[in-house]
């Protein structure tokens, strides 16, 4: 395992056992580990910061109720995303549709920006469970396995949709990318 | 091999998955195969956008709406991170 993988496992295993025990610095280190990655995440999925900055909220109080049940095995991670990933998806119910990142902040050219909220939509566009695979293993540069957990789907058929997914996305940027690139 | 099993390879060398000795191989045969040259180039090209794409900022301003939201719903959490003072509340100055 390579040293930050360590050092981040026994950081998640000390925050978890401290939160069992009702630390009250448990959440905060695990929030400090792992919220600007959910908030990216629900980011990518929800397309603006207001719902995205809820969700992760949400996410971190269901750590929180659900302390006495969580076990440093490794899986927390992956438990953390589908947590994630469950409050989008009710979100996006309850929206219907979703929205463009009207507030979104972006670094970079305005050519750049233009081009990822260009994308930001064509993501938005596509069936859920093409959006899915590409967020988690394009944008957020999960592994197959980890991805394939959090879907709850086999390997294979997370790559087979991964697959589809960037064609379908493709088909729908159409001749963006040649203007851009 | 020919270009039939390479237009399955598509999705492999878009993704960068292939080794390179038969990506090689299916540069040389997309040189005759505009076809299958423009399949390839196009998914890699997509496929590069989306690594390459920059984060979405997380914010100071993210960052502690967050923490308060928490606050608000009765967690207690001990951030790590100072509050910054424009998020305290203050009174409005009167003359």
């Amino acid at each position: 395992m390579p040293n930050d993988a360590l050092r981040d496992s026994l950081a998640e295993k000390r925050w978890l056992t401290a939160l069992a025990k009702g630390d009250p610095q448990a959440l905060g280190g695990l929030y400090e580990m792992y919220g600007e990655r959910i908030f990216r995440y629900t980011f990518r999925m929800l397309g603006n910061r207001t719902d995205a900055e809820d969700a992760t909220a949400e996410t971190f109080l269901r750590v929180l109720r659900r302390s006495a049940e969580l076990r440093a095995d490794g899986a927390f991670r992956t438990w953390l995303f589908r947590i994630a990933r469950n409050l989008c998806i009710d979100k996006m119910r309850q929206h219907k549709l979703m929205e463009l990142p009207s507030d979104a902040h972006y670094s970079g050219s305005e050519e750049r920006a233009t081009l990822r909220v260009t994308v930001q939509q064509a993501l938005a566009d596509l069936p859920m469970e093409y959006r899915e695979p590409l967020v988690l293993c394009d944008l957020e540069d999960m592994a197959a396995r980890e991805a394939a957990e959090i879907l709850k789907i086999s390997v294979p058929a997370l790559k087979s949709r991964l697959y589809r997914g960037r064609r379908a996305l493709r088909d729908k940027l159409g001749g963006t990318l040649e203007r851009t690139s | 091999m020919n270009n039939e099993l390479y237009r399955k390879l598509v999705d492999l060398y878009a993704g960068n998955e292939l080794p390179a000795e038969l990506e090689d191989q299916m540069d040389l045969a997309a040189a005759s195969d505009p076809d299958l040259s423009r399949d390839m180039t196009s998914l890699r090209r997509t496929v590069d956008t989306l690594h390459s794409l920059e984060d979405p900022d997380y914010t100071e301003e993210s960052y502690h709406r967050i923490l308060m939201k928490l606050y608000a719903r009765g967690a207690e959490i001990e951030s790590q991170v100072p509050v910054s003072s424009h998020f305290q509340y203050q009174l409005p100055l009167q003359g």
